[in-house]
């Protein structure tokens, strides 16, 4: 459950939170990401493409693991490689909109899930300093909300215009393990790469442009993470210790 | 002109429905244009006013929508339309409380195996037919929708056809056939139809001077009949004898409130003399009596359909005069829509015509003069068949009915169509032609349905289909219950697509 709470100054002066994602946080086997993101998770993520339950959008994400809240970057209670995917970094902070008048421009607000495990007393990080003020903690939590708010929208128009050029397509990625199981993974995409060398010069300027050239370049580098993710599979089925 | 002229320039004589889905499916198919290619005139003496009457498809439309190259997301958007699934008749079997049955879309199960009809039928009928072979209802009685939002354009977890608004369907197939397939649109009054030495259509005269020659007319001029009829004089054939209705009543209703449920069938509601449609769109509800005019009277019909509304009805009346041309195809002129033909809309037989009619052009257009008589032969032999079959179709509904006003006690007499299914259930090789409108799955569905009772074989038939029988209903009952655990409501989904649009892979 989530219990939602517009951050204050007065009323969450003495709040702790401990940075370290829980379990809860961490159990799914993909995470949305926002093309920014995209360099430095390359380094150890595979990013796919999936569409979102709610829109059927195509959204990149990056993929954690082969079955359900598989994740196998989520060992001993915690993330075992340096760089966290923003979507997770936020936690437990949301945005939600602000109740605006007619006519009003819609905002957000700031707001804490006080139910989230991460909210502790023996937490290391405090929302304020003893005069009030927003601590970096908060203050870097607030600014990778804004980032992912303006990233998702980007991903999206991303993708949109991927889509358009049909330079996504449906994949299945087939793995087998060290104890010969088998995985079929369905439901993602990735870029078309036939399609992708049949674009005429204008469209890849179109492309380059806006960055997507980039994106999609790193989003097929990053395909080189699908073995990495299956040797951390396979240590944890050989019961090796990292 | 001499038989070993080429067949390049297609005309097509109005604009309604039948003429833009037969300029769009016959542009589509022959892209190259040009003075070597092919080029698809459409010429309209005027836009008519949209009709605004709700008009339900079959499946096959998805597939002429997507040859044609339009996108499912604009469709659904522009035209207001929604999803069918099927035909639901109401109080067709007796009028009593609780008397109803589904037509679903997607095939009883096993279909294409093997007939589990008659293991159904010595079992205790309950569930329903439809309902013990085809998961689709369930999703009916929930008014969900055929697939998710995830699921590409095109596709669905459920067979599918739509409802749309006929009124915003043209303009949309208009805009979609001159911007992408090249279709040229003439608004112009036919004064004169020119025949050359042979007989056939040279040219037609138009009111601004401008003549249009062409190699095929397609004679899309709705009731006017204005190249099948009016200039070549096909007779027509009236199928009154047969179906009584002859009148309709149709009116627009709004929904009560933003969230009311969006039906996934067309319900068809048995009345004393005939029956009420009720389709419904995003944005409204269309609904209409079809009656026959010698057993209920207007002031009659108008009361019926006001206690069916609870509401007055604004209604348009409408004439229906069932049948169809002996010929369809003669010479270099072939009649689609409904210059070729009309019957109450009670399997929503005209869409799905136009499109097979334009398909069936499509494929059998000679490339040279010399073949239109051997194609106008082919076409002709086919539609015969296929309007005398769904005029067969639409009695059987009223022959299995028990209910007791003159209207369905008259339509019962001397008709002998069900008996041949007296000691067989319809099934593959009943059907003879490749691409029959109606199938096998349909007559179980609508024959079983009614609650007709065929002489128990039990000798013909075993124990291991028996068993399969008994595990494939369960299948079905399992998948059904997924599937309503999964699927949105058609309003939630149409919502979606309005917002977001629906991917094409």
């Amino acid at each position: 459950m989530t219990n939602l709470t517009i951050v204050n100054s007065q009323v969450h002066l003495d709040l702790r939170v401990s940075p370290q994602p829980t379990r809860e946080i961490a159990e799914m086997n993909a995470v949305s990401v926002i093309p920014r993101e995209f360099p430095r998770l390359l380094a150890h993520y595979p990013i796919f493409f999936l569409k979102s339950q709610e829109s059927g959008r195509f959204e990149p994400v990056a993929l954690l693991g082969f079955e359900l809240k598989e994740n196998l970057f989520f060992t001993q209670g915690r993330w075992d490689v340096d760089y966290v995917p923003l979507q997770i970094q936020r936690q437990p902070f949301s945005l939600i909109p602000r109740a605006a008048a007619a006519g009003e421009p819609a905002s957000l607000d700031l707001a804490i899930d006080l139910d989230s495990a991460q909210v502790q007393p023996e937490g290391t990080e405090r929302l304020f300093s003893a005069d009030g003020k927003a601590t970096k903690y908060l203050e870097d939590r607030a600014s990778i909300l804004q980032a992912l708010v303006s990233g998702s929208t980007e991903a999206y128009a991303f993708t949109s215009r991927l889509a358009e050029l049909g330079l996504l397509e449906t994949v299945q990625i087939k793995v087998e393990f060290v104890d010969r199981s088998e995985k079929t993974l369905q439901g993602l995409y990735w870029i078309a790469t036939a399609a992708l060398d049949k674009l005429t010069a204008a469209q890849l300027m179109g492309l380059r442009d806006r960055k997507y050239l980039e994106w999609l370049y790193f989003q097929m580098a990053s395909l080189a993470q699908v073995s990495q993710l299956v040797a951390r599979k396979n240590r944890l089925i050989s019961g090796v210790a990292r | 002109m001499s038989p070993a002229d080429p067949i390049r320039r297609l005309v097509v004589v109005g604009g309604g429905t039948a003429g833009w889905i037969t300029a769009g499916v016959l542009a589509a198919r022959f892209p190259m244009r040009g003075p070597n290619g092919v080029s698809v005139t459409l010429i309209e003496s005027r836009t008519q006013p949209p009709i605004g009457v709700g008009e339900g498809t079959w499946p096959t439309i998805r597939s002429t929508l997507k040859q044609i190259g339009v996108s499912e997301t604009d469709f659904l958007r522009e035209c207001d339309a929604s999803f069918k699934q099927g035909s639901k008749f109401v109080g067709w079997v007796d009028g009593s409380s609780g008397d109803s049955y589904y037509h679903p879309f997607t095939l009883p199960v096993d279909y294409i195996e093997r007939n589990l009809a008659p293991y159904w039928l010595e079992g205790p009928r309950n569930p329903s037919f439809a309902s013990g072979l085809c998961f689709q209802t369930r999703l009916c009685d929930h008014s969900l929708a055929p697939k998710q939002i995830t699921t590409p354009e095109f596709a669905g977890l459920a067979n599918y056809a739509y409802h749309l608004d006929a009124g915003k369907f043209v303009p949309f197939l208009q805009k979609h056939c001159i911007d992408k397939l090249g279709v040229t649109h003439v608004l112009d009054e036919i004064v004169e139809v020119v025949l050359d030495g042979a007989g056939a259509v040279s040219e037609l005269r138009t009111k601004s001077g401008t003549p249009l020659p062409g190699d095929l007319f397609i004679d899309c001029s709705g009731f006017a009949a204005l190249l099948i009829g009016k200039h070549l004089g096909v007779p027509f054939i009236s199928c009154k004898d047969s179906l009584f209705i002859d009148k309709a009543l149709a009116v627009q209703v709004p929904y009560p409130t933003e969230d009311t449920p969006i039906a996934s069938v067309t319900l068809s509601t048995a009345r004393s003399a005939g029956w009420i449609w009720d389709i419904g769109l995003t944005t409204r509800r269309g609904v209409g009596y079809v009656y026959s005019s010698a057993y209920a009277s207007e002031e009659t019909a108008v009361a019926e359909l006001r206690s069916y509304l609870g509401a007055e009805p604004a209604f348009r009346a409408i004439n229906i005069n069932s049948g169809y041309r002996r010929e369809f195809w003669v010479g270099n002129c072939v009649a689609v829509g409904l210059s070729a033909g009309f019957l109450e809309p009670l399997e929503a037989s005209a869409i799905v015509m136009i499109e097979l009619s334009a398909k069936a052009i499509a494929e059998l257009l000679p490339g040279l003069r010399s073949g239109l008589p051997q194609a106008a032969r082919t076409f002709n032999e086919v539609f015969q068949h296929r309007w005398r079959r769904i005029v067969e179709f639409l009695k059987l509904h009223y022959v299995l009915s028990r209910r007791s006003e003159p209207f369905w006690v008259d339509n019962r007499q001397g008709s002998t169509i069900a008996e041949c299914w007296r000691q067989h259930s319809p099934w593959h090789e009943d059907f003879t032609q490749r691409e029959e409108v109606f199938s096998a799955a349909s007559f179980q569905y609508v024959l079983y349905g009614m609650g007709f009772e065929p002489e128990p074989t039990p000798w013909l038939l075993n124990d291991a289909d028996r068993t399969r029988a008994r595990e494939k209903m369960a299948e079905v009952a399992r998948h059904g219950e997924s599937l309503r655990a999964t699927l949105p409501t058609n309003r939630d989904l149409l919502a979606r697509i309005r917002k977001y649009g629906l991917q094409k892979i």
